[in-house]
């Protein structure tokens, strides 16, 4: 019983730090951006209690509501593209074959690369002039394409479609599909095979539920790197005002400029409230549907 | 027989022809970055050809002469250490009694934990730019390394599902020796999570290297600079003509950027397909 008591302190002891970086940099932030939403603080500290003004504008500000359609768009998308990249790509190397090593070092590898860098990549790839897309359509067509893909309404979302297959951890994701994939028994796949199963009857009833609870992981990561990443995507590749027209300026954008370029802290403080409760309730949906699709072994 | 195996060879065939394609497309960008370093501003913005027509190093020699790029690299590798050896020791720490000791409590914090993982850093970084303002952190590299060392939820998760793959009676028969709990986290349990530990430490590195966003926001003066900010700000204009953007500097400097994630993919390859274990959120 004293042993058990001993080791019970130590056990606290251990979770110590995770404890006071928990109160200082995730509970009290979370209250202070509460308080400091209420106010009107400008980025030079100065600060005035005003009530519940900055959501009341908020609410009112068809630049806020685009915002949050965008970003709610752009999360659902980026999460399930990268996601069913990720699989495909670890279903590809899954078949044992000769270069395989080299093949896993080139689908991973543009996850790795800084994501400034393959922004800027991809700003002149997806350039009007001298452009790399460009130029293969053009070798394709058999005429010139000259289309301005980061300045049209629909072809930006192509673009930031695109470059999702290589950003946000679609690399990191394919390693942990591909770990899940060796673990699947293969006797499951020889038994379906004598039953003649089609390569699609064993990928929906063997592997798809096998690899479930690392899609549930994925998906929660992929969440939160979505949310996150997205600045680091589109901040380089269409500016804090998300270029053309307000068409990709997420949540996290528009919190920079409203504290940065307007210097209005207070006001991005609410904005950051609401990004808050867009990622709760995105992990909310995302637990609230493994409960009832992902197949756990045990 | 014969079809089935011609069969087989045309869809190894098939199979190898896509696995080149999707290659081809996934490599792309980073070919572009690496030649276009070498490619002239002229021929950069001129023509759109994979591979330059006369390679040049007059990029390299303008990151060099006109910008402080030791300095950024300095930085980066300052915060990446720093941030990395500390989420490193942190993490494993706290995943230990989660893992492995019965205490009140544990379903809680562990809960807390899951749910603290689910916060993109980017919600509550205005709060906490104002916090740091406060006690004079801003424009340096401690808003970033300091929270490191206090657990990162991400880390703690997957090394905690790591230590529960490793055998109780472990502990057990080291805790019967006379070891205390420390003593059997550092000399039993810590050497044998070697897998687990070089797969955190390279996942977090390459983040580090990587990371723009809390930079964007908390460094303002050249002095503290990572390369992801300098790429955005520093080899951006071409001296003289101060509105054309030096892209093939900025690809230039890129390749700087992709050496150290690919040397840790080099050096960690073999680790990181098994040193992740998830098997799920249970």
């Amino acid at each position: 019983m004293r042993r058990q008591r001993s080791d019970s302190r130590s056990a606290y002891v251990f979770i110590l730090p995770w404890l006071i970086g928990f109160l200082c940099f995730t509970l009290f932030p979370i209250v202070f951006m509460v308080q400091q939403s209420l106010t009107n603080r400008k980025l030079n500290g100065v600060s005035k209690f005003i009530g519940l003004a900055n959501y009341k504008n908020m609410f009112k500000s068809a630049v806020f509501w685009n915002s949050f359609r965008v970003t709610i768009l752009f999360t659902v998308v980026m999460v399930v593209v990268t996601t069913v990249w990720a699989v495909i790509l670890a279903l590809l190397l899954n078949r044992k074959q000769k270069f395989n090593s080299i093949f896993q070092f080139c689908y991973f590898l543009p996850s790795v690369v800084p994501t400034v860098a393959l922004a800027y990549a991809f700003r002149t790839i997806f350039g009007k002039n001298a452009g790399l897309f460009n130029n293969i359509l053009s070798t394709f067509m058999g005429h010139t394409v000259e289309i301005n893909w980061l300045y049209q309404k629909n072809t930006v979302y192509f673009v930031v479609f695109f470059i999702t297959l290589f950003t946000y951890g679609t690399g990191q994701m394919m390693l942990i599909f591909r770990s899940g994939l060796a673990d699947v028994p293969q006797e499951l796949y020889e038994a379906s095979s004598l039953d003649g199963a089609t390569f699609l009857q064993k990928f929906f009833h063997i592997t798809l539920p096998m690899i479930s609870p690392l899609i549930l992981f994925n998906a929660v990561s992929g969440c939160v790197s979505a949310l996150n990443g997205s600045f680091a995507l589109l901040y380089p590749l269409t500016s804090e005002n998300g270029d053309p027209n307000g068409m990709t300026q997420v949540l996290s954008l528009l919190i920079y400029k409203e504290a940065f370029s307007n210097m209005k802290v207070g006001y991005a403080c609410a904005l950051s409230v609401v990004l808050f409760l867009v990622a709760a309730a995105f992990g909310g949906l995302i637990f609230g549907i493994s409960k009832k699709t992902v197949y756990y072994e045990d | 027989m014969k079809s089935t195996r011609t069969k087989a060879r045309l869809c190894s065939f098939g199979l190898y022809l896509l696995k080149i394609l999707v290659a081809l497309i996934m490599f792309t960008p980073i070919i572009w970055i690496l030649t276009g370093g070498f490619k002239t501003l002229t021929e950069f913005t001129t023509t759109a050809n994979l591979f330059p027509a006369q390679p040049t190093l007059e990029n390299y020699q303008y990151i060099f002469q006109h910008s402080h790029i030791w300095r950024y690299m300095g930085n980066t590798f300052l915060l990446m250490f720093g941030a990395t050896i500390g989420t490193l020791l942190s993490s494993a720490l706290v995943a230990y009694p989660l893992a492995r000791m019965d205490f009140k409590g544990k379903k809680l914090i562990f809960s807390i934990i899951i749910a603290t993982m689910l916060i993109p850093n980017i919600a509550l970084i205005i709060p906490q730019y104002i916090m740091f303002g406060k006690i004079g952190w801003l424009d340096s590299l401690l808003p970033m390394i300091i929270p490191a060392w206090f657990a990162y939820p991400y880390n703690v998760f997957l090394f905690r599902q790591f230590f529960r793959s490793i055998p109780k009676e472990l502990d057990e028969a080291a805790i019967i020796d006379g070891c205390t709990r420390p003593q059997v986290f550092f000399k039993v349990i810590l050497p044998i999570s070697k897998p687990t530990t070089v797969t955190i430490g390279i996942l977090s590195c390459v983040f580090w290297w990587n990371e723009l966003t809390q930079p964007v926001f908390y460094i303002n003066s050249d002095q503290w600079r990572t390369m992801t900010i300098a790429l955005m700000t520093s080899f951006m204009y071409t001296s003289g003509n101060a509105f054309v953007i030096n892209w093939a500097s900025i690809m230039a400097a890129s390749t700087f950027m992709l050496i150290p994630p690919m040397l840790l993919y080099a050096f960690g390859s073999k680790y990181l397909v098994g040193g992740i274990k998830t098997s799920g959120l249970k």
